[in-house]
């Protein structure tokens, strides 16, 4: 393959699956954090045990090759990766080898790139492993087989990503496409993703990180990685093709004693499996239960509720903020929804450096601010400040609104009290403003929505004013 | 192919074994002997044949998506020496 | 003296055996026979008394009341330890009981030990059995092998006095061939028949589970109680169960059978010969009509296919034992492949190295499409030239074992290769997922011989229509 990009990032992404069991046995994939209290024969791998396939996992895997654009194999075919590791209860890993699910497709990056992709496959995930005090020192491993056999989904992109910052949107878009497909939990499920890195003044010798977890981590991973490749040429080093492991910790890769390299894996078909037939029945039916994707719920909001093309893209954009909104449609008009959602709410989360999935509030607090707002029962100067509020720490909006006195004063006594202060206490304003300043009778405003602590109505203020300076 | 000591320990150490110098020679030779009696094997034509997993084929073995009860932590401890904190222990990972 | 298994049983049921005396009778006779002919790597002398006890209150309606059930060590028993024969799963006891296992107790049968083999199934004679294990004796002749790998099972199920069904395994041929060579009913089901939960795997696409006994009613209802589809396994097929002791009182007039010629050939003793012929004679006397049949791919290629194959798999089903979960510990130290090696080469025999070795050299890249992919194609050949010949014919006929059993010395002689090409028989209806049977019909000078009987897929019936047409010609004799 050529390449023309400085970088080159190809990923293969592992993701969760929100299956309730796991892969080939009946144990539960969550609700106990107490270690080896989720496991079985099968995924403990003692001697007898034998593996049934779960079906979701296959229901779920088709619904991903279908929102990829993925060609579907007509048979689903596992096989036995065998290496030795401390977090492998078999020695072997059932994955899939030369017959992956999904063949081909891509993933379209929010400003319209496509990323190609190589292949989509189903395994089983290994135990998790504790190192006490700390990898490279620890003399055992600890292990926990709960997370032993549960189900993986691994995605692996063609390397048509150009940087590091394209890495995590791909990454990001997975996000969103896989909740959209109700396959993939972001409260409780894990991503991790190994990265082919090269750039083109080494040639494009390539070195591949593993395990990074998570969204945030990977563009750090490939950002330290790529410098330190840039660097080493710089200093006159060679690159060699090896694999590294990131540190997130530390935040470095350092490179790892390959555990095993692809020759060495000995794949066979899995004798205690049979072959999957996914029949055309079953894709159809995959098909027409397929959730709403962003794509068809842009279109939606657009038709439905009346949005520009500009709110209903950046509204579906992000599942959870799509989520989100679509329960503020149901309670306040969802133009207002809309405004508040994507431009309000996005202001204040980039004040405070924080993402929609930080915030602690529900929709429930969202609504009855909103409704109070359409309801003319607050101002938008008190709503922003209430929002601003409610991002560091939720609470009741309407029992915050009584405690502070927030509500809309539209009382035309209280407003001229507070209109003669402010004319009394600034008479070289309205000076200025007699000699024809429009700026001028706008400080006055911001005076007396000062004194109402913005709980003013402005238009009555504007009249009122008007009235006195006349 | 030539079946020697080498392609005896690179087979040994992929399937974790520390074979000794006297079971190093003994597999080096029975090896030879067998691989040159399975070479017979290459006169079968066999292409265009399927590669199944068993010789009787079962299509669509699948489970719902129902838990069920799972070992106590006691019950999956119980063959291992190596536990700790409820944990099973193993050898260092690098 | 042992009396017709169904009066037996029924005695049981009514309460007319005091099953607890009769229990410990059992056990006191296999313990003296085990310090004589190591047939056990364990008697379950406590649960084997505590089943006794509740046959006690509910003996009633259960169809194996009162059976006595040798297990082969590979196949689980909760609670028991269960090895398959190696050390490196010393201490193993399983939190579970195999399918088959539990079928069989849930049915009344009570479970007295578990049978020596060759470590994993490794092997034809039952003399690679695991560091630290004893090896069984023939029980005809103690200088001779019993035949394996489920030695244990065959020796026991000559010399019991009591009414008992072994449980055995076989992956190539490890039922038939010291059934033959002990002189009893070897049973092998079709693959998938019998469920393959709780058995410890050796060649998963292989190994399959069936009744080793003297009494052909015993085995015929055994293997009805452990047949039948189970969720657990995920090959286990969905079939209905065939009453198979009714096929035991049917005759067999009319029945096409094929000797395969291939198998009267050079490597075979004379004596085998000759009782291959008497068989066919008794055959014809009782009604068959018995030609010869031509398989020559299978009988050519079956030894490699084989070995190729299970071998593989079983390179793979054996990476999991390293000294972690169960099993043989070591202590902690070094990294994980210092330890995994260490405890892996000191705890597995020779032949399980070398098996591990060859399985993982057939499936590493590079040798991977010559050999193992080779070899599942090779197989696929081979279930359609026996699909050809069951076109013709109701069973096929050899003998199982090409040789009278060996005598230690003898074995020991053999190279590797030399006993791989001991299961030239076996290992074709092994590969094919076939059920076939080996029947005690002659003796040469008191050494049994056993003729091996393949059916078609899921045609038990026909082996035990076979075996009960046998059996009553003896009688009238």
């Amino acid at each position: 393959m050529k390449f023309k990009t400085d970088e080159v990032i190809g990923l293969e992404v592992h993701v969760e699956l929100n299956t309730l069991t796991k892969l080939f046995c009946s144990c539960p994939t969550r609700g106990s954090s107490e270690p080896n209290t989720l496991t079985c024969d099968v995924c403990l791998g003692l001697p007898g045990s034998k593996p049934v396939l779960n079906k979701k996992a296959v229901d779920y895997a088709l619904r991903l090759c279908m929102a990829l654009n993925s060609d579907i194999d007509k048979e689903l075919i596992f096989s036995r990766k065998t290496y030795f590791y401390p977090d492998m209860s078999k020695n072997y890993q059932i994955t899939q080898y030369d017959r992956p699910i999904g063949v081909g497709g891509h993933l379209q990056l929010p400003d319209g790139t496509k990323i190609g992709l190589e292949r989509v496959h189903i395994e089983e995930d290994p135990a998790a492993l504790m190192h006490p005090g700390g990898m490279h020192k620890s003399n055992s491993v600890l292990v926990d087989y709960n997370r032993s056999g549960r189900p993986l989904l691994e995605i692996v992109t063609k390397p048509e990503i150009t940087s590091a910052a394209q890495a995590r949107d791909f990454l990001k878009a997975l996000i969103t496409v896989l909740q959209y497909l109700q396959i993939f939990d972001i409260s409780d499920g894990t991503i991790k993703a190994d990265a082919n890195v090269s750039i083109k003044a080494s040639g494009y010798t390539r070195a591949e990180i593993k395990n990074i977890s998570g969204f945030k981590e990977i563009e750090k991973a490939l950002m330290y990685e790529l410098l330190r490749q840039k660097e080493a040429l710089l200093q006159g080093q060679k690159i060699v093709q090896q694999t590294r492991s990131w540190d997130s910790e530390t935040g470095i890769t350092q490179s790892l004693r390959t555990k095993e390299s692809e020759d060495d894996y000995g794949y066979i078909l899995d004798p205690d499996l049979t072959i999957t037939e996914l029949t055309d029945d079953w894709q159809k039916t995959i098909k027409e239960t397929l959730p709403e994707l962003h794509h068809d719920r842009e279109k939606r909001y657009k038709k439905e509720f009346n949005l520009s093309s500009d709110d209903a893209k950046v509204l579906t954009q992000d599942y959870n903020l799509s989520e989100f909104f679509e329960k503020l449609t149901k309670e306040v008009d969802p133009i207002l929804a809309a405004k508040w959602a994507r431009r309000e709410l996005a202001r204040v989360l980039n004040y405070n450096k924080l993402d929609f999935s930080d915030i602690k509030f529900d929709h429930t607090h969202f609504s009855k601010l909103l409704i109070l707002l359409e309801q003319k029962k607050i101002t938008e100067t008190v709503a922003q400040k209430i929002l601003e509020q409610l991002v560091v720490k939720p609470f009741d909006v309407e029992h915050y609104v009584q405690k502070h006195g927030l509500k809309m004063v539209s009382d035309s006594n209280q407003l001229e009290l507070w209109a003669a202060k402010a004319i009394d206490d600034n008479p070289k304003t309205v000076e200025e403003y007699a000699k024809g300043k429009e700026q001028a009778f706008n400080f006055l405003m911001g005076q007396v929505m000062r004194q109402s602590k913005g709980a003013a109505s402005p238009q009555e203020v504007r009249q009122i004013l008007k009235k006195l300076l006349k | 192919m030539k079946i020697d000591s080498e392609l005896i320990k690179k087979v040994a150490q992929n399937a974790r074994l520390k074979l000794t110098p006297a079971e190093i020679k003994t597999f080096t030779k029975d090896f030879a002997d067998i691989l040159e009696a399975f070479k017979k094997l290459d006169k079968l034509k066999t292409s265009g044949e399927p590669v199944l997993a068993q010789p009787i084929t079962k299509k669509n073995v699948l489970r719902e998506d129902i838990p069920k009860k799972c070992l106590s932590q006691q019950e999956a401890l119980k063959n291992t020496k190596h536990k700790q904190d409820g944990y099973f222990r193993g050898p260092r990972a690098v | 003296m042992k009396m017709r298994i169904d009066e037996y049983i029924e005695k049981v049921q009514n309460g007319k055996v005091d099953m607890v005396l009769k229990t410990k009778k059992v056990l006191a006779e296999i313990k003296k026979i085990n310090k004589e002919y190591h047939y056990f790597n364990v008697i379950c002398e406590d649960l084997a008394l505590e089943q006794a006890k509740t046959l006690k209150k509910n003996a009633k309606s259960k169809r194996l009341a009162g059976l006595f059930i040798s297990v082969k060590d590979c196949i689980n028993v909760k609670d028991v330890e269960s090895t398959a024969g190696s050390r490196i799963l010393k201490g193993y006891k399983p939190l579970f009981n195999a399918t088959a296992v539990q079928r069989v107790i849930d049915e009344g049968a009570i479970i007295i030990g578990k049978t020596s083999q060759d470590e994993f199934g490794f092997g034809s004679f039952a003399t690679n059995v695991g560091l630290g294990y004893k090896t069984p004796l023939n029980p005809v002749d103690k200088k001779r092998v019993c035949g394996g790998s489920s030695g244990g099972s065959g020796g026991i199920s000559k010399l019991a006095s009591f009414e008992h069904v072994s449980l055995g395994e076989s992956t190539g041929g490890s039922i038939v061939a010291p059934a033959s060579f002990c002189g009893v009913i070897g049973f092998c089901p079709t693959y998938g028949r019998v469920s393959r939960y709780g058995l410890i795997d050796y060649g998963n696409s292989l190994d399959k589970i069936g009744a080793m006994g003297t009494n052909p009613e015993a085995v015929a209802l055994v293997q009805e109680v452990i047949s039948g589809h189970d969720q657990k396994d995920s090959t286990s097929l969905e079939v209905p169960t065939v009453d198979y002791a009714e096929y035991l009182e049917k005759s067999i007039k009319g029945f096409k059978i094929g000797v395969i010629e291939e198998s009267m050939g050079k490597g075979v003793d004379v004596q085998v010969m000759e009782a291959l012929n008497q068989t066919i004679k008794k055959l014809e006397f009782i009604g068959a009509k018995v030609k010869k049949i031509s398989l020559k791919q299978i009988t050519d290629y079956a030894v490699p296919t084989y070995y190729i194959l299970a071998t593989t798999e079983a390179s793979t089903n054996l990476a999991k034992y390293c000294g972690m979960r169960y099993g043989a510990h070591e202590k902690l130290e070094g990294s994980f492949n210092d330890y995994f090696s260490t405890v892996r080469s000191k705890h597995l025999g020779e032949e399980a190295k070398r098996r591990i070795m060859l399985g993982s050299f057939a499936r590493m890249a590079g040798y991977r499409d010559a050999y193992y992919i080779k070899a599942q194609q090779s197989r696929q050949l081979m279930v359609k030239e026996y699909q050809k010949a069951f076109k013709d014919y109701d069973l096929l006929l050899c003998p199982t074992m090409p040789v009278i059993p060996p005598t230690f010395n003898e074995a020991k002689k053999l190279t590797p290769l030399q006993n791989y090409m001991m299961d030239v028989m076996t290992a074709g209806p092994n590969l094919a997922g076939l059920p076939h049977a080996s029947i005690p019909l002659i003796e040469h000078k008191g050494l049994p011989i056993g003729m091996m009987f393949i059916a078609d897929q899921l045609k038990e019936e026909k082996l035990f229509q076979l075996i009960g047409a046998l059996q009553q010609d003896e009688v009238q004799n």
